[in-house]
């Protein structure tokens, strides 16, 4: 449905950001030889291409084509030849599915193949270095922040600065940050986020006549009222080892601050300073309120409890909302709700920091076959700038936000349509620990248990574990 | 089974004699084997029931419906047969290849003496000593040099012409280390068999005037069937369940075995665990029936090479 929307020309404001770029191109393209006029009309076809026949594309392209030159033009030289190949950790059925719609949708507008290589998230993961080394596909998808700009700093990966600049109006200026390597190019465009927030459920806080708490003092104060009413206040399981960093993450910003915060994930803060202190000292002040189970428990397992209404709060991301989909019960999701992180009483805030993972898609260096597909590759990366793509991908449920300006939001749930709102409302948005920092350093081995070994025993010398951490980020090699 | 097998005729045994320690036996036993099913029942039970039932009530519950949906939706949705299919397109010949190489070897250290028979075959068994995982870096950037295109007219690769041009993410590569990395221990266990057939078997088509290849071929390799055999039966399995060699030299996401389709079904964070097991149930499955098919070779698999000729 979105596809069509996509593909009419005609078809008010959606549509109108991906055309303009079309256009643009098109028209600088056409000017060697054609009038403006010829240049609408052969951006008309390009973009009308999909939904009419093949000869009415043939007449559009030609009038382009021959001043080609280097410029990339994905719709115009692109149109009906060609492929490209696309790397994906969209493996799972929903996602799968979604990417299938995607590129069916990419080859009726564009008449370019597209080859997809999807391949589980978690190995994708774990073998990006060398998949990136290797013979990677031409575009892929990957996450934004420091590993994006890790990659682009050993130039494993393609600025798309050309790409970007005609696409850059359908996003906001934090995603133009999150996408922007440290060189200042830009190398990837962002597809989806989804924002980490403290999830209840409606019903719950009705029954008991719980008020959403807006300080620390509300929220210790909530948590023994509910524990009086035999709740677990916060559900929490860490089994898997990063959960318990979203816990982190926001004390800390809450606490230090996004500056500190970054610079502290980066390296160019200690793990020694007295702040990093202040966090855990914080975080022992809520663990008696957590799920003790916690270390034995998946995510999935602790999102259950607030299903079952054993729990009454979860601080985790948008995606609990999966769980509360495969339980089956339409009643359940709509029951869903979440709140920001209450205020700690520092000047931090006001910054309303919160981890906001954008994921978003690139291009590779290395692609043997990127050369001949580079048109095509960009096509490939506009597409999914326009927000009828995006929107392609929402519809599979997967609890992941489109990011582009043009999305059209009618079918947002409430809880969307709020997680829309806490994203734009923060001043500093971070992508999660483990995507802020050196994998290796965020790793099984590394602050994974770290932070098990303090929720272990909250009350051990809190300066030997952070120079413990310390002493590890040290030991890491120099990233390069 | 070897439990449920000796039970049946122990009460005969029991009105003869009574022995304390037979009870004793047959209740560890019993134990024994119940503990090892736990798991297996345990997998089958969460994959009939749906997960919106198990997310709701939790998995130690009982259920409220019992049904077959998530084995029927993980066989097309993990596309299953397709990928039964890239297993055995690297099973097959991988086994073929690697039990006919390590025959000729083993039948070269084994029938004839020469100066650096023995260093031979401890080179191929000391291959077995040598885990994998040391030396996966410059196995990776050796697949990335080598072309293969020169190859292809060659019978066997042939067969699966390289799409890139390279050793890299093809099934070839994938048959050749898996060869690479059997053909050491299928050495070790045919030479000790090989060692057991008598030496006037072979002196005597010798003086009937057969050849090298001859006595290979027509004496030896027919008595070493047994060997063969289980030796067939335990590669199978192994490779058959190897999954690190397919994650380290493929990046093709759809030629990866079986053992890959299962982690399709895990999501970025949703995991649907019922559907998981249901998938992991069906891809035992060929296991299971070359176990039973041939399971006699393979408990004699076990001690092949146990008693040294």
């Amino acid at each position: 449905m979105a596809a069509s929307s996509g593909d009419n020309p005609g078809g008010a404001p959606l549509p109108d950001v991906a055309a303009a770029q079309v256009s643009r191109r098109s028209v600088l393209k056409g000017m060697a030889g054609i009038a403006g006029a010829a240049g609408v009309s052969a951006f008309l076809a390009a973009c009308g291409a999909g939904a009419t026949t093949a000869p009415s594309s043939g007449g559009g392209v030609p009038a382009g084509s021959p001043a080609g030159g280097g410029a990339a033009s994905p719709a115009g030289s692109a149109r009906g030849t060609g492929q490209v190949t696309v790397g994906s950790n969209n493996s799972d059925p929903a996602p799968h599915k979604g990417m299938d719609l995607i590129n069916q949708a990419f080859t009726k507008t564009t008449g370019i193949q597209v080859k997809m290589n999807t391949v589980d998230h978690n190995t994708f993961q774990d073998q990006i270095t060398s998949y990136l080394q290797g013979t990677p596909d031409d575009d892929f998808l990957w996450f934004s922040g420091y590993r994006m700009r890790f990659f682009a700093d050993q130039g494993l990966v393609t600025p798309i600065d050309d790409v970007w600049s005609s696409v850059k109006s359908n996003f906001t200026s934090a995603f133009a940050t999150a996408v922007t390597g440290n060189d200042g190019k830009v190398y990837g465009i962002p597809i989806d986020y989804y924002p980490w927030a403290v999830f209840y459920r409606k019903s719950v806080f009705q029954q008991h006549n719980y008020q959403i708490p807006t300080t620390w003092d509300d929220l210790i104060t909530l948590s023994q009222k509910m524990q009086k009413d035999g709740l677990i206040p916060f559900a929490f399981g860490d089994k898997d080892g990063w959960p318990a960093m979203g816990t982190f993450d926001i004390l800390d910003l809450r606490l230090n601050g996004y500056d500190f915060h970054v610079a502290l994930l980066t390296g160019k803060q200690k793990w020694t300073d007295p702040k990093v202190t202040t966090v855990f000292e914080q975080w022992k002040k809520l663990l008696p309120y957590c799920d003790s189970q916690f270390a034995g428990l998946t995510w999935q397992q602790s999102a259950d409890k607030l299903i079952q209404k054993k729990a009454g709060m979860y601080l985790l991301g948008l995606f609990v909302s999966q769980e509360f989909t495969a339980a089956g019960s339409p009643s359940d999701l709509a029951d869903l709700d979440f709140f920001a992180f209450p205020d700690l009483g520092t000047q931090y805030d006001a910054e309303k920091a919160l981890d906001a993972p954008i994921d978003v898609i690139m291009m590779s260096a290395k692609s043997r076959s990127l050369q001949q597909d580079m048109n095509n590759a960009k096509a490939y990366l506009e597409f999914w700038s326009k927000g009828s793509t995006q929107l392609l991908m929402f519809q599979q449920g997967t609890g992941l936000i489109p990011t582009a300006n043009d999305t059209d939001t009618s079918g947002y749930t409430a809880l969307d349509k709020k997680a829309v709102q806490i994203v734009s409302q923060a001043k500093k948005i971070t992508q999660f620990l483990d995507r802020d920092s050196r994998p290796d350093f965020a790793g099984a081995n590394g602050m994974q248990s770290f932070l098990a070994k303090f929720l272990a025993n909250p009350n051990q010398d809190l300066p030997t574990l952070q120079s413990q951490i310390q002493n590890f980020w040290d030991s890491l090699p120099p990233a390069s | 089974m070897t439990a449920a097998a000796r039970a049946i005729p122990a009460p005969r045994a029991r009105r003869r004699r009574f022995k304390p320690e037979r009870a004793l036996l047959h209740a560890f036993l019993i134990t024994i084997s119940i503990a090892w099913l736990v798991p297996l029942l345990y997998a089958l039970y969460t994959a009939l029931r749906p997960v919106s039932d198990t997310i709701q009530h939790g998995y130690v519950s009982l259920p409220s419906s019992l049904t077959l949906d998530n084995f029927i939706n993980v066989w097309s949705l993990a596309k299953l047969p397709y990928y039964y299919l890239n297993t055995l397109i690297v099973v097959i010949p991988a086994v073929i290849l690697a039990l006919f190489l390590a025959s000729l070897v083993a039948f070269a250290v084994s029938k004839f003496s020469f100066r650096f028979n023995l260093l031979l075959l401890m080179m191929f068994t000391a291959g077995n000593l040598l885990p994998p995982q040391v030396i996966i870096v410059p196995l990776y950037w050796l697949y990335l040099a080598i072309p293969l295109p020169s190859l292809v007219s060659l019978p066997f690769v042939g067969l699966f012409p390289s799409d890139n041009g390279l050793l890299y993410d093809q099934y070839v590569g994938i048959i050749l280390i898996h060869v690479v990395f059997q053909t050491g221990f299928c050495t070790f266990v045919l030479s000790n068999y090989m060692r057991t057939i008598s030496k006037e078997l072979t002196e005597a088509a010798l003086v009937d005037g057969a050849g090298v290849w001859t006595i290979y071929r027509k004496v030896i390799l027919p008595l070493t069937t047994p060997a063969l055999a289980a030796l067939a039966t335990l590669e199978f399995t192994w490779i058959y369940n190897d999954f690190f060699w397919a994650l380290l030299l493929m990046k093709t996401g759809d030629k990866r075995p079986i053992t890959s389709a299962l982690n399709n079904l895990q999501g970025a964070f949703f995991v649907n665990n019922n559907l998981l097991a249901a998938g992991a149930l069906l891809a035992a499955i060929p296991t299971v029936i070359v176990f039973i098919a041939l399971q006699r070779q393979f408990v004699r698999g076990l001690t092949l090479g146990a008693t040294k000729g």
